[in-house]
């Protein structure tokens, strides 16, 4: 199984935000609210390092 | 007047349900339940009534255990020669039972080759490090302190 960089770092992120949001809150609503908030955090933050790494040299 | 009430009453809504305090457990009982959900993920919630969140649980842990796997990540076994590696054989336990499955199975030897190795690793880490933590949240249930 071949994933790209982003593909395994999406997929962790969610599994991860499924996990966290389940053990921090307990309705529904605050679940899918919290959730969603780690997920795009996962992404953001890794768009910004991506950013941050582009000048150096491969 | 009492029917304006009761007219009222209906007009609100009715708040979603939540989970509520259980009775806490006794420490034996509780370790009992956490023990469980070491050894399969999710199952300690399933003992404690909570369907929904177990199955939520054990899915997204076992997904990304596989998904580790799939990827040619490494198990790593205890060996106290490579004290660095220990902290990778505590995390990859923490999934309990697929792990000694997976080592029976020979799966999880960990291809170095693979360009997805490095992510497999830590899918296969992080997934028994979640379920430490499921494992926690379960023991906090079964104590009462959390719904």
């Amino acid at each position: 199984m071949n994933l790209s960089h982003f593909e395994a770092l999406a997929l962790f992120g969610l599994l991860v935000s499924i996990v966290f949001a389940l053990i921090n809150k307990t309705s529904l609503k605050e679940q899918l609210k919290y959730g969603s908030l780690v997920f795009l955090s996962f992404l953001a933050v890794a768009f910004v390092v991506a950013w941050l790494m582009f000048p150096f040299p491969t | 007047m009492t029917d304006t009430i009761e007219q009222q009453q209906e007009a609100e809504p009715t708040p979603a349900p939540t989970s509520v305090l259980l009775e806490p457990k006794g420490l034996a009982k509780s370790l009992a339940i956490c023990a469980s959900g070491w050894l399969l993920p999710g199952v300690s919630h399933f003992l404690l009534g909570r369907w929904g969140r177990g199955l939520m649980f054990a899915m997204a842990v076992l997904a990304m255990f596989l998904f580790g796997v799939a990827m040619h990540g490494r198990l790593y076994d205890f060996s106290p020669e490579q004290p660095l590696h220990i902290f990778a054989f505590l995390a990859n336990a923490g999934i309990g039972l697929p792990y000694i499955l997976a080592q029976r199975m020979g799966w999880g030897v960990g291809m170095l080759s693979s360009p997805n190795y490095d992510y497999g690793n830590t899918y296969l880490w992080v997934a028994g490090l979640l379920n430490y933590l499921i494992v926690l949240d379960a023991f906090d249930i079964a104590q009462g302190r959390k719904p």
